[in-house]
């Protein structure tokens, strides 16, 4: 009845599931230690994927489903960008587009102490890393690295802050430079901050350079490296008449 | 014997589906379903901190606001919307994100039959986009039961005027899995075979019931191999930077 498969594929690595695929039995592979990341849950010994996308693997034991959204799951050890909503005595509420609001405590600064506790009004855009990510407890920020330095989290001033999909945020992030960067780069001089929660933020001395900057990056999510790099040409060509 | 439909379909024959999702800019999700004329978009927003009065906090909460194409809200909206609340909350995983909400709002844009399956299909389609987790996809279909003890699939608006009784049937998607054939199954069947919602209106006997049930669980294989390429054709063309 209907169309059942006939022979279960050995692997789904880097193949598109939707919810409810089984991606991997764990009764074949018993002495491992498997890592699930994003898009995967448990169900007894078989683990099957909870959002649509593209299913990955690193090794040595690496799994997860690799899907782009306009909201974040907070992970530890992201860097993203957040927007004070309220200061309380010992922390600030930061909004960082997840489920739950964040806190960031008033001494998680360098040279932080009870003194020279820094005052952020409501609206504040901050770059912040995720420290802890419990179920069910607002996640937890800091300011500064795992060794207790600064390193560029913090405040920013002024500049232009949009929000993307968070697989825009992770290409633009990733390594090797991504193309539409390369190519701003090499004739424009400008300042940014990407977020893995989808927000961005971007600075230059002439405004005309931070809208061509974000309407570069906006239109960059679906095109090829050649096609990044034909766009930004046009829009450079257009501008310098 | 076949029955004469109006527009030439056969008695099992869907009409033509469409399905489009991030069509919105402002919700976290959207989607667009339409079988034949009948359309309806679904948005989803969320999750978002926080749960309703009375609601469990251990638990993430859905709430559905059925929006009419003309008209006030009345009841048949309210009982549409408890219906897709019960059956979202059967396909989610409630554990993942607990105290918070996640609002679903359905849209009906022209109703030419079938129009709770329909919003059902948008509902799911929009979580998917919007990323929410579940344990598997939902894929309703409308099954009514002629005067001569037929089963036709997917009714237009007058087809369903003239039938004795029709059924909602609401099913889990098919899977692609890679553990050994038969191993993912509950009490001897398959899990694809399992229902998730049934809504009936009018007389049928048990018979013609579990009738209407076969014949939609034949079909909703062919919806959820739909969707699949949907979503593989969509992931296609936007991940060729990729």
């Amino acid at each position: 009845m209907g169309t059942e498969v006939s022979t279960s594929p050995t692997s789904l690595i880097d193949q598109t599931v939707v919810p409810g695929d089984v991606v991997l039995d764990l009764s074949n592979m018993t002495n491992q230690t498997i890592k699930l990341g994003s898009g995967l849950f448990q169900d007894n010994d078989a683990i099957s994927a909870m959002r649509a996308g593209k299913l990955r693997y690193t090794k040595p034991n690496k799994y997860w489903v690799e899907s782009s959204h306009k909201r974040y799951i907070p992970r530890p050890e992201d860097a993203v960008l957040g927007i004070v909503v309220d200061s309380k005595s010992d922390n600030f509420w930061v909004d960082i587009k997840g489920p739950q609001l964040a806190l960031l405590p008033v001494l998680a600064f360098e040279g932080g102490t009870r003194r020279n506790i820094p005052k952020f009004e409501v609206g504040t855009l901050l770059y912040v890393r995720v420290v802890k990510t419990n179920t069910g407890m607002n996640p937890e920020l800091s300011c500064t690295d795992a060794s207790g330095k600064a390193a560029g989290f913090g405040p920013l001033k002024d500049g232009f802050m949009f929000e993307t999909s968070t697989g825009l945020s992770r290409m633009l992030l990733s390594s090797p430079t991504c193309p539409v960067l390369e190519a701003l780069g090499k004739k424009l001089s400008f300042e940014t901050a990407f977020g893995l929660n989808g927000r961005v933020w971007v600075h230059a001395a002439a405004p005309r350079v931070v809208i061509i900057v974000a309407n570069a990056l906006m239109n960059s999510e679906t095109l090829s490296g050649t096609q990044q790099r034909i766009m930004v040409e046009k829009l450079l060509e257009k501008i310098s008449e | 014997m076949e029955i004469d439909r109006e527009d030439g379909r056969t008695p099992n024959q869907l009409r033509p589906l469409a399905c489009s999702r991030n069509i919105l800019h402002r919700p976290h999700g959207s989607a667009s379903w339409s079988q034949g004329d009948t359309k309806v978009l679904a948005a989803v927003y969320g999750p978002k901190a926080g749960t309703k009065k009375n609601e469990n906090a251990e638990k993430a909460c859905f709430e559905v606001i059925w929006k009419p194409k003309t008209g006030q809200i009345g009841k048949v909206e309210k009982e549409y919307e408890m219906i897709m609340k019960r059956t979202i909350q059967s396909i989610c995983v409630l554990t993942v994100n607990p105290n918070t909400t996640t609002s679903v709002i359905i849209q009906v844009v022209h109703d030419d039959g079938s129009l709770l399956p329909c919003a059902i299909n948008a509902a799911c389609a929009a979580l998917v986009d919007a990323g929410i987790p579940m344990k598997h996809l939902a894929v309703a279909i409308c099954c009514c039961l002629a005067d001569n003890g037929y089963v036709v699939l997917d009714p237009n608006k007058l087809e369903e005027k003239k039938m004795s009784a029709f059924a909602y049937l609401v099913f889990p998607n098919t899977t692609l899995s890679v553990l050994p054939e038969g191993s993912s199954v509950a009490d001897g069947e398959p899990v694809e075979h399992g229902i998730i919602t049934s809504v009936t209106h009018g007389v049928m006997s048990v018979d013609d019931y579990f009738l209407c049930v076969e014949n939609g669980c034949a079909a909703a294989a062919s919806l959820s191999a739909f969707f699949r390429k949907n979503f593989q054709q969509s992931q296609r063309d936007s991940s060729k930077a990729g």
